[in-house]
Parts: C-alpha cells; sequence; structure tokens
C-alpha cells in the first residue's frame, strides 16, 4: 500500500498553520500561514495563469507557487528550483480573480519576493541585468535622456547591426534593447519636454477637485496620455492639481521584492501629495487619480506597505483612501461633456493590473459604451496576461514575447481598427508583439490608451487619428 | 425452489444441436447450474425469447441450453425514481406495459417481437430512438450476473449517478452470452411524451438523404428519430420523430417542414417503422443475409450508394442502418455475397465505422467474415479469459472465436 | 511479471530512460518540485512521488509506460489535478504522468457531431471550441474551467446537466489509449457501436486502473434554442423536495435541479452576494433548455408546481446575464462554506430521489447527534438524481471536532448505501472511498470488477491502489463466496 500521511482532521487546506517551523524565510513578514491555509488545492487559478498556460507545469502555477511557499515554512531551504518559479510569476493577479477560496496570492507573493531578495544570492548577470532595470525604470528624468541615443541608433539602422556584433545573445543589450526600442517607436517624435501645468481649472461647475499622478513611464514616453487624462478630467468638471517634483510610486519595486526601495518611495510619494493643495494639503483634493494600472494597483496598497512604520501607517491609509483609477472617477461621476460620434472599431484590453488587481472591468467598457458611434469588441482569453507585466518582458524575455505572441494574435482576430488598453507596458508589450505576428494577418493597428479615446470623442476629433496612433504599421 | 429442466422448443443453436435444455427459475438456480457443469466442462448458451438466437456465429458447441425466459417479470419499478428493475427473460414489452401505467418508458424499441431484456442486452439491438435514448449501454444501470464459475455478482445499482467500481453491466451489453449470464437489470426511465409526430419526405438518391438528414439533425429541433428506409432501387422516405408537449412538438414539426418542403405528416408511425429490413414479410426471403452498418454521421451518401441493390432500413440520424442481402437462388454465388460484404465494409471503414453480418444463411456462415476487424481483439480475448476461462459460455460465437 | 530489482534502481532506470525520451524539463526529479505535485483537489492526502514526467505528446507518454510496464514501476496519471478523491494522488515508489502538456484539440467535426481532443484539454476549451460551430460539449462539472478531459474519462464525470444530458460515459465514442503493457489501443471511435467488447465502457469511469487515454473522440451535442432558468425559494427542504418529486411525476425532464439548504445558502450570500429569496429554507435551481415551444410549455408547468407546492418567490432568468446571477451562487457554494466555517468535508452520495426527504431529515439528526463538536451539515446537492453534496463543517480548532466530522460524514455514506445509493455520484472512489467500497458491495462484485483489471493490468502497475479496497491476484481463482450479501443483508435486494 501507498504510504499516505493524512492531516488528522484537516480538510482540504494545503497548509496546516499549526506545524510551521522558519525554513526558508526569517521572521519579518514571511509569507501568512494564515493566508496559505486558505488556499484548497482546488486548481482553479490554473487556467488563468500564464506561466501555466505556457509550461503546463504545477510549479509554475499559482497553486504550485502557494505549495513551495508552503514547503518553505514548513522549513525546506530556500533553493534555486524554489526561486526560479517565484521569479517566473508574472504578478498579474489573474489568480486571484479566479480564486473561489479568496486566496491573496498577490500578498503572498509580493512577502514572497522580500524574503528572496533578502535571502537569494542571485548569479552575477542577472544581479547586473536587475540593477540596471531599477537604475533606469523608476526614474523619469533617465528614461527621457534615453530616448535620444535609442532613436538615433535606430533611425541609423545600427541597431541591430550593433546588437548582433558587440553583445551577446541573452545579454543585457539584447534584451533591453527591443524594450526601449519598442518605447521609443510609440513616442510620438520632436515631442516637445512639455511639463504640465501645476493646475487646470475645471470646465463648466466644478463637481471634484483631482490631484493626478503622472507616472513614470507614462510621463517619460506617453506624456499626450497624461495631457489627455488632465483635458478629460477638466471637460468633465474636475480641478486638476498636479503636484510637481513627482517621484516613482514604488510599484516595480513591490513587485520584484524591493521592498524598502517601494517603502522609501511610498513615503516620498505621500509627502508630495499631502502638500498637492497648499490650503487644505490631501484634505483638499476628492481623488488622487492615476491612468497606469500597474501604479494603481501598489497606490491602492500602501496601507499595507507602511503598516509597520507609526510615522505613516495612518497617511498611508488617508492618501490610499483617495487613490482611484482614472476610469473610477469618470465613471462614478458620470459624463457631464458631450461625447461627439467616433465611428470607431476597437478592441478593450484588460490590463492585469486594472482588471485582476483593482477589480475594474465594468467602468472602461460603460464608458467606452457612452461613445456615439464606436463599437467594443472583446479579446478571446481577456484574462491571460499580454506577458508586459512590469519589467517581467526584460526579465524573462522568451516567455513574454511567446505572451505577447498569443495575445497580439487574439486581438488582431478581433479585428478592431485600434487596441485600447489603460496601462503603458501593455501598450508597450502588444505594440512590439503584433509586427512579429504578421503571418497571422497582421494590419496595422492603432494603440490608444482610454482617455485619449474619450478625449477624441469630447473633442469631436476624427477617428483618423486613433487609427494611427501609434501604428503597428511599421513600414 | 422449484427447478424446471427438459427438452422445450428448438434444441438447435443456429444448426448446432443443443444437449439438453435447461430453464432455470431464479438467479440461485442459474448459479448452481453453472457451478454443477464446471466440472464437466459442459458449454452453455444463453437464450431468451430465442428471437436473435441465430445471430453472430454458431457456437462451437451446446451441451446446454440455457433457457432464461421463466426468470420473467419486473421485480421493482418505483416511478418517482424513474427506475425499473427486470428479470432477464422478460418481454420487453411486459417492461413497456408495467411502466405505462405511471407514464413511463424504457427508451428502447422491441425490434423484434417477443424480445426480451437479456437477449435485447447481449445483442446490443436498438430501433429509431436510440437518437435520443441512446441503447441498452446508454439505460442500464445496474446488473446482477452469474458468472462462470456460478459466482452472483452485482454491478452497478439502482440509482440513475453512480460511479462507484467498474461499469461491468457496459461490457456485457452486446457481449452475445460469452462473458456471464445476466439474470437480472435495471434501468433508467423516461417519461411517455404527450405528443408525438412524424414527418416524412420522399427520398430518390443518397445525395438528397444526406441533405435531409443533415438539415434535421443540425437544426435545433431535437427529433426523437431520423429513420430512412430504401429499396433496391433506392427510392424510399426519410422520417423524423418528434416527441414532447403538443406545443413543443407543433413547434418544431413547423421548423421541419421548412427544411423539408412539405413533408407528409402523421401521428402514426410510418409502416415498417423499426422493423428490419430483412424481415421475411417484407424480403419474401426466410434468412436473408442482415447487415448492421455503422459510419460517420457525414458518411451517409456514401454509404447509401454503396449500398443500392439492398434493402436499407435504419438510423440514417445516427449513423446505423441495417440492410438485407437477398440470397435467393440464382441471386448470387457464396463468393459474391461475401464480396458484397467487403465492399459495404470498406465504405464504412472509410468513413470510420464497421460493418457487422448479424445473420446469415448457416451455410453462408462460414463463407463470410461476420465480425470484420475488431481493434483490441488481444484485450478482449484476455477479458473472456478471464470471465470464462474454460470458454464455456456461448463458445465461438463472438468475435475472434470468442 | 514485476522485476525483483530494488524499487529505487528502478526508478533511477526509469529516470535515465526519461532523460532520454522527454526535454529535461520534463522530468521533475528534485524534492521542491516534486512536492508540489504531492496531491490533487482533495489535498489532505499527500505522497511524494519518486519521479514526474511531464510528456509532450502520445508517443512520448507511451514510451514512458513501456517503460514502467518493463521495469515493473507503477505509475498514475494526472491531468489537471482537480479530482476530489484522490484519484490522482501519487505512488511513493511510482512515478507521476502528467499530461497537461497534451492540450491539443485535435479536430471538431461538427458534421459528424465529433471534436477529438489529447487528454490535457480542459473541458470547457472543448464546449468554447464548438460553440461557434452552434455545438457544445454537454457534460459540465463545476470545474469544467480547469479539469482535464483525460479526468473527465477517468472519473466519468458529471454535472448539473447530467440530469437530462448523461455523463461523460455518454459523451465518448472513442480514446486511444496505452494499456498497461505499453501497448497502444483505440477503442470505439467515430461511429457507433464498435464490433466486440465495449472495453470503452469499461474503461470510462475506471480511475486510471485500466490505462492511460492519449486521445478522446467526444460526442458534441447542438445548442439549445432556449434556456431558460428558475430560481424558486421554498420555506423548508421538504417543500422543494417536494417539488422536485411533482416535476417528476409531471413528466418534465429539466437540464438541471440544484437545490441548497438554509445554511448553504448563507454561505453563498457570504461569498458571492446572490441575493437568493430571503428567508428561504432552502432554494430549487431548474434549468430547462431545448426548442423554445417545449421550453415555455415546460416553463409555465414548472412555475405551476413550484407554487403549488409552497414556493414563496419564483425568478426567472432568460438571458446569460441573469442566469449567471442565478448560478453564481450555487457554483460558489464549495468555496463558500469557507467563510461560515474554518474546516469542512465534501461529500458525495446518491440516494434514490424518493429518498430526499427522509435522508435530510436523517442527515440533520446526525450532525445534531455529533453533540459538542460543533459540527453542522450544509446541503447542496443536484436534486434531480438524488446526488447529494453535504457538507460537513466544523472547527479543527475544537477538540474532537475533526473526528465528529469524519463520522458524520461516513455516516451520511451509510444512509446512501442503506437507502440503495451509491458512495459516489461523480467525484470517484480514488484513494478516499477505496474503503467503503466493501460496504456498498460485495466481496464477489468486488472480485467480478476486478477481472476486468486482471486482463487490463495483471501487475497492477496502473494507478495501483486506488478504487478497490483489496486488490486481486490474477490469477487466482477465489473460492465460493461464504455468507450473505450486504445488498440482501440491507433488505434491498433478494437472491432469486
Amino acid at each position: 500500500m501507498t504510504a499516505v500521511d493524512p492531516v488528522p482532521g484537516e480538510a482540504g487546506s494545503i497548509a496546516d498553520p499549526r506545524s510551521y517551523a522558519s525554513g526558508a524565510f526569517d521572521d519579518h513578514r514571511p509569507p501568512d500561514a494564515a493566508l496559505l491555509g486558505d488556499c484548497v488545492h482546488c486548481g482553479f487559478c490554473l487556467p488563468t495563469c500564464p506561466t501555466y498556460v505556457l509550461w503546463g507545469e504545477e510549479m509554475d502555477s499559482p497553486r504550485g507557487r502557494l505549495y513551495l511557499m508552503k514547503e518553505g515554512l514548513d522549513g525546506a531551504p530556500l533553493d534555486d528550483a524554489m526561486v526560479e518559479h517565484w521569479d517566473n510569476c508574472l504578478g498579474c493577479m489573474s489568480c486571484v480573480t479566479a480564486c473561489p477560496s479568496g486566496v491573496r496570492y498577490d500578498t503572498l507573493i509580493e512577502q514572497t519576493r522580500a524574503q528572496v531578495e533578502r535571502h537569494h544570492e542571485r548569479p552575477m548577470r542577472e544581479k547586473a541585468l536587475r540593477g540596471l532595470v531599477f537604475a533606469l525604470f523608476p526614474h523619469p528624468g533617465r528614461l527621457r535622456l534615453l530616448r535620444g541615443p535609442i532613436r538615433a541608433l535606430q533611425r541609423t539602422g545600427l541597431d541591430r547591426a550593433l546588437r548582433r556584433r558587440v553583445t551577446k545573445p541573452g545579454g543585457l543589450l539584447e534584451r533591453m534593447a527591443p524594450h526601449l526600442a519598442a518605447m521609443e517607436r510609440l513616442t510620438p517624435p520632436l515631442q516637445p519636454a512639455e511639463r504640465m501645468p501645476a493646475r487646470i481649472p475645471a470646465q463648466g461647475t466644478r463637481r471634484a477637485t483631482v490631484a493626478m499622478i503622472t507616472g513614470c513611464v507614462q510621463d517619460a514616453f506617453f506624456p499626450e496620455v497624461n495631457a489627455a487624462t488632465a483635458r478629460v478630467l477638466a471637460a468633465e468638471g474636475c480641478e486638476v492639481v498636479v503636484p510637481a517634483h513627482q517621484g516613482c510610486c514604488g510599484a516595480l519595486s513591490v513587485h520584484n521584492g524591493r521592498e524598502e526601495e517601494a517603502q522609501r518611495y511610498a513615503r516620498a510619494m505621500i509627502d508630495t501629495f499631502e502638500k498637492a493643495d497648499a490650503a487644505h494639503g490631501l484634505d483638499g483634493v476628492d481623488y488622487v487619480v492615476i491612468n497606469a494600472a500597474g501604479c494603481g494597483s501598489t497606490l491602492k496598497d500602501y496601507t499595507r506597505l507602511l503598516a509597520d512604520d507609526p510615522a505613516y501607517a495612518s497617511r498611508a491609509a488617508a492618501f490610499q483612501g483617495k487613490v482611484r483609477d482614472i476610469a473610477e472617477v469618470l465613471d462614478e461621476l458620470g459624463p457631464a461633456a458631450e461625447r461627439h460620434p467616433l465611428p470607431l472599431t476597437v478592441a478593450y484590453h484588460d490590463a492585469c493590473h486594472l482588471a485582476h488587481a483593482q477589480g475594474v472591468r465594468a467602468q472602461p467598457r460603460r464608458l467606452l459604451a457612452g461613445i456615439p458611434g464606436l463599437e467594443v469588441r472583446e479579446i478571446a482569453d481577456p484574462e491571460i496576461c499580454c506577458g508586459s507585466a512590469g519589467v517581467y518582458s526584460i526579465l524573462h524575455p522568451e516567455a513574454a514575447a511567446e505572451l505577447g505572441r498569443r495575445k497580439a494574435a487574439a486581438i488582431v482576430d478581433t479585428g478592431a481598427e485600434v487596441l485600447v488598453t489603460a496601462n503603458p507596458g501593455c501598450l508597450l508589450q502588444v505594440a512590439s508583439s503584433i509586427p512579429a505576428s504578421a503571418d497571422l494577418g497582421a494590419h496595422a493597428m492603432g494603440m490608444a490608451h482610454l482617455v485619449e479615446v474619450l478625449d477624441a470623442s469630447i473633442r469631436g476629433l476624427a477617428p483618423d487619428r486613433l487609427r494611427s496612433a501609434r501604428s503597428t504599421d511599421t513600414s | 425452489m422449484e427447478r424446471t429442466a427438459g427438452r422445450l422448443g428448438t434444441t438447435a443453436v443456429d444448426g448446432v444441436p443443443a444437449g439438453r435444455v435447461e430453464r432455470p427459475t431464479s438467479t440461485t438456480e442459474v448459479s448452481a447450474l453453472l457451478r454443477e457443469t464446471a466440472a464437466a466442462k459442459e458449454t452453455l448458451v444463453p437464450c431468451g425469447a430465442r428471437t436473435k438466437l441465430t445471430w453472430g456465429l454458431p457456437p462451437d458447441s451446446a451441451d446446454v441450453l440455457l433457457d432464461l425466459s421463466a426468470l420473467r417479470g419486473v421485480v421493482e419499478h418505483q416511478a418517482g425514481d424513474l427506475i425499473v428493475t427486470a428479470r432477464a427473460g422478460t418481454p420487453l414489452r411486459e417492461v413497456q406495459e408495467c411502466v405505462a401505467a405511471t407514464g413511463q418508458r424504457l427508451l428502447v424499441d422491441e425490434t423484434l417481437p417477443g424480445a426480451t431484456v437479456g437477449g435485447t442486452l447481449a445483442t446490443h439491438a436498438s430501433g429509431p430512438h436510440r437518437l435520443v435514448g441512446g441503447t441498452m449501454r446508454d439505460l442500464l444501470i445496474g446488473v446482477t450476473l452469474v458468472r462462470a464459475d456460478g459466482v452472483v455478482a452485482k454491478a452497478g445499482g439502482k440509482v440513475v449517478k453512480n460511479v462507484a467500481g467498474y461499469d461491468v453491466g457496459k461490457l456485457l451489453v452486446g457481449s452475445y452470452g460469452t462473458l456471464a449470464v445476466v439474470t437480472e437489470c435495471t434501468f433508467r426511465l423516461h417519461p411517455v411524451p404527450a405528443a408525438r409526430r412524424w414527418l416524412t419526405a420522399r427520398v430518390g438518391s443518397a445525395e438528397e438523404a444526406q441533405e435531409l438528414t443533415r438539415a434535421v439533425v443540425h437544426a435545433q429541433v431535437v427529433p426523437a428519430a431520423v429513420e430512412i428506409a430504401l429499396d433496391p432501387a433506392g427510392d424510399g422516405a426519410l422520417s423524423v420523430l418528434l416527441e414532447g408537449r403538443p406545443d413543443g412538438v407543433a413547434g418544431r414539426a413547423g421548423v421541419v417542414r421548412e427544411l423539408w418542403g412539405g413533408p407528409a405528416e402523421s401521428g402514426d408511425a410510418p409502416e415498417g417503422w423499426g422493423a428490419y429490413p430483412w424481415d421475411p414479410s417484407v424480403t419474401g426471403e426466410d434468412r436473408a443475409v442482415a447487415l448492421k452498418l455503422a459510419f460517420r454521421l457525414s458518411g451517409l451518401r456514401d454509404v447509401l450508394t454503396e449500398a443500392r441493390g439492398l434493402r436499407i432500413r435504419g438510423s440514417a440520424g445516427a449513423g446505423v442502418l441495417y440492410a438485407a442481402l437477398g440470397v435467393e437462388a440464382g441471386r448470387g454465388s457464396h463468393e459474391e455475397v461475401a464480396a458484397t460484404v467487403e465492399r459495404l465494409r470498406g465504405v464504412c471503414a472509410h468513413h470510420h465505422g464497421s460493418l457487422v453480418v448479424l445473420d446469415a444463411p448457416g451455410s453462408l456462415k462460414p463463407a463470410l467474415d461476420m465480425w470484420g476487424p475488431v481493434p483490441a481483439l488481444g484485450l478482449m480475448q484476455r477479458v473472456k479469459d478471464e470471465f470464462d476461462p474454460d470458454h464455456r459460455l456461448s463458445p465461438g460465437r463472438f468475435v475472434g472465436g470468442i | 511479471m514485476i522485476p525483483v530489482e530494488p524499487r529505487e534502481a528502478a526508478i533511477g532506470r526509469l529516470t535515465a530512460r526519461a532523460r532520454e525520451l522527454l526535454r529535461p524539463e520534463g522530468v521533475i526529479t528534485d524534492r521542491a518540485r516534486l512536492r508540489t505535485y504531492e496531491c490533487d483537489g482533495l489535498a489532505h492526502y499527500r505522497v511524494t512521488p519518486a519521479l514526474v514526467v511531464i510528456p509532450d505528446d502520445a508517443t512520448q507518454l507511451a514510451q514512458i509506460v513501456r517503460a514502467c510496464a518493463e521495469l515493473g514501476v507503477p505509475y498514475v496519471a494526472r491531468g489537471s489535478g482537480t479530482g476530489l478523491s484522490g484519484g490522482a494522488l501519487p505512488h511513493a515508489d511510482g512515478v507521476l504522468i502528467v499530461t497537461s502538456r497534451l492540450r491539443a484539440i485535435k479536430e471538431v467535426r461538427v458534421e459528424d457531431q465529433r471534436a477529438v481532443v489529447e487528454p490535457g484539454v480542459v473541458n470547457l476549451d472543448v464546449t468554447r471550441a464548438a460553440t461557434p460551430y452552434g455545438y457544445y460539449y454537454a457534460p459540465d462539472p463545476s470545474s469544467q474551467q480547469v479539469c482535464s478531459i483525460g479526468g473527465n474519462v477517468a472519473e466519468n464525470s458529471g454535472g448539473a446537466h447530467c440530469l437530462k444530458y448523461g455523463f461523460t460515459t455518454h459523451h465518448v465514442t472513442g480514446v486511444e489509449m496505452v494499456t498497461p503493457d505499453g501497448e497502444v489501443v483505440r477503442l470505439g471511435g467515430d461511429a457507433p457501436d464498435t464490433p466486440g467488447y465495449d472495453l470503452l465502457g469499461a474503461v470510462v469511469g475506471s480511475e486510471g486502473t485500466l490505462g492511460v487515454v492519449t486521445e478522446v473522440t467526444l460526442r458534441l451535442t447542438r445548442l439549445p434554442e432556449k434556456v431558460v432558468t428558475v430560481l424558486a425559494g421554498f420555506h423548508s427542504t421538504d417543500h422543494a423536495g417536494a417539488a422536485v418529486s411533482a416535476i417528476i411525476a409531471a413528466g418534465v425532464v429539466p437540464a438541471a435541479i440544484e437545490m441548497m439548504d438554509a445554511l448553504s445558502i448563507e454561505a453563498a450570500e457570504a461569498a458571492v452576494q446572490c441575493h437568493y429569496p430571503v428567508g428561504a429554507g432552502a432554494v430549487l435551481v431548474v434549468e430547462l433548455d431545448g426548442p423554445s415551444s417545449d421550453v415555455d410549455a415546460e416553463y409555465a408547468d414548472i412555475t405551476r408546481l413550484c407554487e403549488e407546492n409552497g414556493a414563496f418567490e419564483v425568478r426567472t432568468a432568460t438571458d446569460a446575464v441573469e442566469r449567471a446571477l442565478i448560478w453564481k451562487g450555487r457554483k460558489s457554494a464549495f468555496a463558500a462554506v469557507g467563510r461560515i466555517s474554518p474546516d469542512y468535508i465534501v461529500q458525495d452520495g446518491v440516494i434514490p430521489r424518493t429518498a430526499l426527504p427522509e435522508v435530510l431529515r436523517r442527515i440533520a439528526a446526525l450532525a445534531e447527534s455529533s453533540g459538542e463538536s460543533g459540527v453542522r451539515v450544509a446541503n447542496v446537492f443536484h436534486a434531480g438524481d438524488g446526488n447529494l453534496h453535504p457538507l460537513v463543517l466544523f472547527d479543527d480548532a475544537v477538540a474532537g471536532a475533526g473526528e465528529a466530522a469524519e463520522a458524520v460524514s461516513r455516516a451520511i455514506l451509510d444512509l446512501c448505501i442503506e437507502h440503495g445509493g451509491s458512495i459516489t455520484g461523480e467525484h470517484g472512489v480514488g484513494h478516499d472511498k477505496a474503503p467503503s467500497m466493501a460496504r456498498m458491495f460485495g466481496e464477489d462484485d468486488l472480485d467480478t470488477m476486478q477481472l476486468v483489471r486482471c486482463a487490463f493490468d495483471p501487475d497492477r502497475i496502473s494507478n495501483p491502489g486506488k478504487v478497490f479496497p483489496t486488490p486481486r491476484l490474477c490469477g487466482e481463482r477465489p473460492g465460493r463466496r461464504q455468507g450473505v450479501h450486504p445488498l440482501q443483508e440491507a433488505g434491498l435486494a433478494e437472491v432469486f
């Protein structure tokens, strides 16, 4: 007979909180045993997990990753295998949506990643890559500086040759270059170094005061998205406040286990926005609005991030209480400005950090449905990540490329003219994937942020502007 | 405990003389008989109403003709649970009469008058309703059997939903009495429909038959049966049976009318509904070659084309047809009949199906490959060896000499 | 013959062989990764397998099974690992063969009403592939968005709609499988009634003990013209049960009839805010589908019968969104009880539908008599076919509660057996209920089933230890049965 080891009295849960000894983790916020205990091993997360969809392996599913955490808590030492599978997670949180038992995988993987960063020695090359990523992406100024050289490289057609000769396959430049090049390609040329005004008055009756977060990638590469956000908010009767000297929200750091770094960013963000309104501080604004999904999910989790900091815990809660995605604010307020017809077919792509992490699915669709003449098409397998996932596409290029190819194919299948989403990372990823799937009969497709579509409708712009926006037609 | 044994009626099985006839009246008696005959390794051929006793190959020997007709009667009918348990020798008609009292029916057609529950199960015989209700295999939920070694066993149960243990019942369906002796069966029942209507269209070609069948099968009218009947010239009719509530049947009949363009309609079954095409009253022959053809639905046209010249009946909508190949004097040598069978078998195989010669005149059987190629035959032989290691039950009647 | 070679050496040789056959990632040997495979959907049984292999195609899978046969290494096949009976519980000295990468939908041929799929294909994906052509795959286990067709074949999975449409066994027309000696055989196919024994009928539901399927041909069903879902609130399960009986007696066969009692309604409300009728002691979810003229007529009957039997509120959903709202509460029920109880056991048993009121009363009495342990039972079931899913709720922190809950759970199975029902309607026997088989079947019954096992797998290397409480030594001829058949003893069957 098989040696079976039933845990007495336990019915279904994979974790038994009583049996833990410290194994892979230290005492500072190890993966929460009680949260792990909520997993009943039903497997409903499997088909929604991008890496399980790719590889079909238990270890690269949420259920498997939770199991590895449990092993770590049970006393198994932190080993390369565990770290590899946790690293492979895109953090798309699709599993959180799918889970019928309410397992907080998002919290658990963040807790685990912070432990990994503290205790796991990565190989030199990987360390260097991660160092470079975190020295670059959370810094809008540095990102902006990069734009010139990349463009020059691209224009001369040297980049491919350079990459081939100068770098080894899989080397740093090889990995970074496509991503940065996609960013550059999507950025309108000759964009003036436009600064957002500090205060934009509401049009008509003021319905709300909104402080706006401008983001890092959004600010450097998609300044027109920020401009459209401010215009739409103003048109809908919002007074818009844009605090100066905004830093990174800490999302990339949180997602990669760099907890202390994330906390630094979060404190700075709170400091900045507490001064948003000169007279009343944070109390003077109704909402803090963000138009990048990845940032939004982190901003809405500051309370937990700073829970152990007595100086910031309650301030974080106050700040978090005001954070809304742009779609939430606009949907909540309801339309005030007139929508002009926009005869256009769009495919709406759910950004993972909007749909899964923030549960914002209906609002963007309602907003699009409110535009006369606009047809919205759904994309097959909407719950599966496009592979962008913050800096995942740089750290795991093969997996990201394959997910991007699949997502691009699904998007192309809709036959829509414009792809609409609410996250800069998704736009970048899909843009770099669609040309690669030319054999799928890909046609040039415009790409726009949700607010750009609303902006075009409110301003009565011609639909062609969106059709050619960041067009995938690279010829 | 009463026991009847004796020489009753025919004592030959498809030309093979039976040593004696035993007519047990209970499962216990069947068990005792199998134990008694084990020592001498006597062979037994179970039978019911003997309506299909010549089907398959003649047995290698039949020391005992095991007549189960005394194992007769409905044991239990639970109307509220939609189940019935009957002894194997019970005529199907008797079961239907019993359950009809509460507005229910066993969704198995009586394809030959007098056929019993056990015989229908052993030969996996089915009629028009297979399209909506499946066959014995789909309706059998529990079985009592007696093994060759006399052991009495049950499988399944009396509830429709049950996944405890192997579905031994399915193995027995269509096993021609070669694995065990079935003494009692429990079936799932269905309500008798309040209304039924037949719509019949004339068909003059295989193409037309295929088109009309396709139209009604892929529509959303949930036909209870889609049957075809063709004479040797290829002329005949396609009928769809609609069953259900009066409003529902009327609504669906309207859809079929549109699809088929003015079919004849009736509240009564067309003549010969569900009968085999080799019925002597139709063919005028005592015993024609009886063929069962199965194929992918999309193969209907090709099969009908190839079968022109034969009398055809069957479930066009389910991919199962029956054909009668006349062998009256002067209508072909044994070789020619065998060649026709193989040609038809070829077209069925091309459409991922099979052809079985269910029955044929005794003189012809040796010239025919009755069962055709049987995939996984090795496994089947191993199953036979486990259940009946001495090959005492209906030896030689079934596939691969089983 | 099983070689006398020690198991460890055999595993070592099998591992070496697997490395030759599979891509490197497809052979898992390190402990951390192996442990992620140590349980399926029934997580309180855990066995770490000696080796996990993840083949890419049927050829590789067959090669692995052949190697197992040669080396005498036991194997267990696993799909998505969602089973609730421990059917895919690994073998400590064996290999776990994972089919999750065999997930191609090879053909969808609606003109033949067939789809051909690999075993790792997810159940719901078959429907997704067929829906554009107006067809779907009828069996719909609650886990249909994740469970695999291979697992469905092994367990003969059911679902809410099998009342009208039947189980997996009615919708699988053929398989290609690897037998335990490594031979690849085809059973059944596209066309009906393949000559010979219905081995396919035996293989479906055999829980992986007769081999591993590598390709499955499925019957596709035409989408119904109309679907209507009715939600009816009753004051008690007795009223709801009477309504079910009345519906059946009226000759209506709905696509599904589901019942939930007060406790499970409470859990569902807590989890998904399904807004079922306030104050209901039981709700029925009745789904009708088919041609619209029939559905309309049946709908009138159903609402009338519910009201006649004491329904105080009847709601109707006719579009997908409204239907989803009604089903949301029912479908969330299992996971939702986690919100009202720290621990629970999901039971799966079947009774004749007419025994429902009595069995429910006895279940309530069982919970009450469990005394201070605080065990409660929430009832969710497929009322149309008498398939109970009692959820036995307890708090493991209370001394003795776990044992009391298990005792109640066991007693519920005894009730099912006593009423002539079954110990499992859809979750399977697996590891969990193998000991209970001897309570439902006699020795001879089990022995007869194992004759089939001996024909397929005389060395018992395919999922050993599952389904049967004690293995039969193949080739052995057991003596005559002693004593009385358990069903006869229970007064449920006579020997004639």
